[in-house]
């Protein structure tokens, strides 16, 4: 049953990023989608819950951090598991983040394999279906 | 039709340096004032705003003015406390920074005045003080009209973009640019030909969003706070190395790029090689852009 897929959604500006989401998770038994920002996932976010949640921090329009902060005070996403991915790696915002509930905090560049482990860390792959 | 500048009153970032080797470039940390038809919009409240404090409120013919913050590191905001208008009744304050709501902007501002760091809280300002809620996308001054974006620098921290008239002003305070430029290039080794090709787009991709956010502007203030030696162990520090931003601007064809931020170890004669070397850099690139050393008391008129 397809429709039982684990799903995981990446909100990045940056169009290469969401291609190399898509290149790393071919071999995966999940169901990626991706959004270019903030607002262009908001529908989809204001119905559903994914299993796994990647926010860029720097977008046009809104930041990762804030909308995260927004997507909290969303009964839903109370508890979404949320991981921040940027190429701004600085103390702070790992703090912010960490207050926000983020579950992790990647930097930019990250290797295709790095991806897939930490989609693997947080998404159980022996039983996708 | 009252005259229309954007005048400096504090350039030095971190804290504020009034040794005699800095005063010929200035003292004061960030702010700048843009006047336009005694329309007030102050960018930044670090010590520079407490001399423009003095001065408006020592007049009368405008008591309403904007305070926009680039961020609330304290280099930013430390000349409130001290800014007068804000205990004077008549006076209409109006404030806009990084935050998902307005308490979020009036707490950041609030807890820098409380003890047992300040001895009168935010509650004595007399000043009718209004905060902008920050789902606004687009904050308008009579002619002027203010937009923001995220930039590097640790925190959430806005760049803004002021449209005056005819000319587009980016103030930029900080900022570290090509940051991901300079990560993929420490560990481009590390990753295959594949993913070696798609950083290289990705990190095309990002610099060409930096340079869309502050293409074609007349005046660019920008984040030069570091040598390239002072960039060596200061990289993630959130402030960019002025080799870096002097062609950031000319890639962005930038007409006019104030030099600002200035690191407080630099003292005047440092500043002037900055400047020289910036120089060097336009020359050897053949390029028409007219860059500046960002100076207290500078003043540009927009008309």
């Amino acid at each position: 049953m397809s429709d039982s897929k684990q799903i995981v959604v990446v909100v990045d500006d940056n169009a290469t990023v969401r291609k190399l989401f898509e290149r790393s998770t071919e071999n995966l038994a999940l169901d990626l989608i991706t959004y270019d920002s903030a607002k262009a996932s908001m529908e989809y976010l204001n119905e559903n819950k994914p299993d796994l949640l990647f926010l860029d921090i720097i977008m046009p329009e809104k930041d990762g951090l804030t909308f995260l902060q927004e997507l909290r005070k969303l009964p839903l996403h109370k508890d979404t598991s949320v991981i921040m991915i940027t190429s701004k790696d600085y103390a702070q915002d790992r703090t912010v983040a960490n207050e926000l509930g983020a579950l992790e905090f990647i930097t930019k560049p990250m290797p295709m394999s790095a991806i897939t482990d930490i989609i693997l860390k947080y998404i159980n792959q022996d039983n996708p279906y | 039709m009252a005259k229309s500048y954007l005048r400096f009153w504090g350039v030095r970032g971190s804290y504020a340096s009034p040794f005699p080797t800095h005063l010929q470039v200035g003292g004061n940390t960030s702010c700048v004032e843009i006047n336009v038809d005694d329309h007030i919009v102050i960018c930044d409240a670090g010590t520079g705003i407490i001399p423009l404090g003095n001065k408006l409120a020592a007049q009368t013919s405008n008591k309403d003015v904007l305070i926009i913050l680039t961020h609330y590191h304290w280099d930013h905001i430390c000349g409130l406390p001290f800014f007068v208008p804000a205990f004077i009744s008549d006076w209409n304050i109006n404030f806009f920074g990084p935050g998902e709501s307005i308490q979020e902007i009036k707490q950041n501002l609030d807890s820098q005045m409380q003890a047992p760091y300040f001895p009168v809280g935010t509650e004595t300002w007399m000043a009718n003080i209004n905060y902008i809620e920050p789902r606004d996308t687009e904050i308008t001054r009579g002619p002027i009209g203010i937009t923001y974006y995220g930039v590097h620098h640790p925190g959430i921290t806005y760049g803004y973009k002021i449209k005056i008239l005819d000319k587009t002003i980016i103030y930029v305070s900080d900022n570290e640019c090509q940051f991901l430029d300079k990560s993929i290039k420490q560990q481009m080794t590390e990753f295959s030909e594949e993913e070696q090709e798609m950083f290289e787009a990705m990190n095309r991709e990002e610099y060409e969003y930096e340079l869309q956010t502050i293409r074609g502007a007349d005046i660019l203030i920008h984040d030069a706070q570091y040598t390239p030696e002072d960039y060596e162990t200061k990289r993630g520090w959130g402030h960019s190395c002025y080799v870096d931003v002097v062609n950031y601007a000319i890639d962005a064809e930038v007409k006019e790029l104030y030099l600002y931020h200035h690191d407080p170890y630099n003292d005047d004669d440092a500043i002037d090689e900055i400047y020289k070397k910036s120089q060097e850099i336009i020359q050897k690139r053949d390029a028409s852009l007219k860059c500046y050393i960002a100076r207290e008391g500078m003043e540009i008129e927009l008309d």
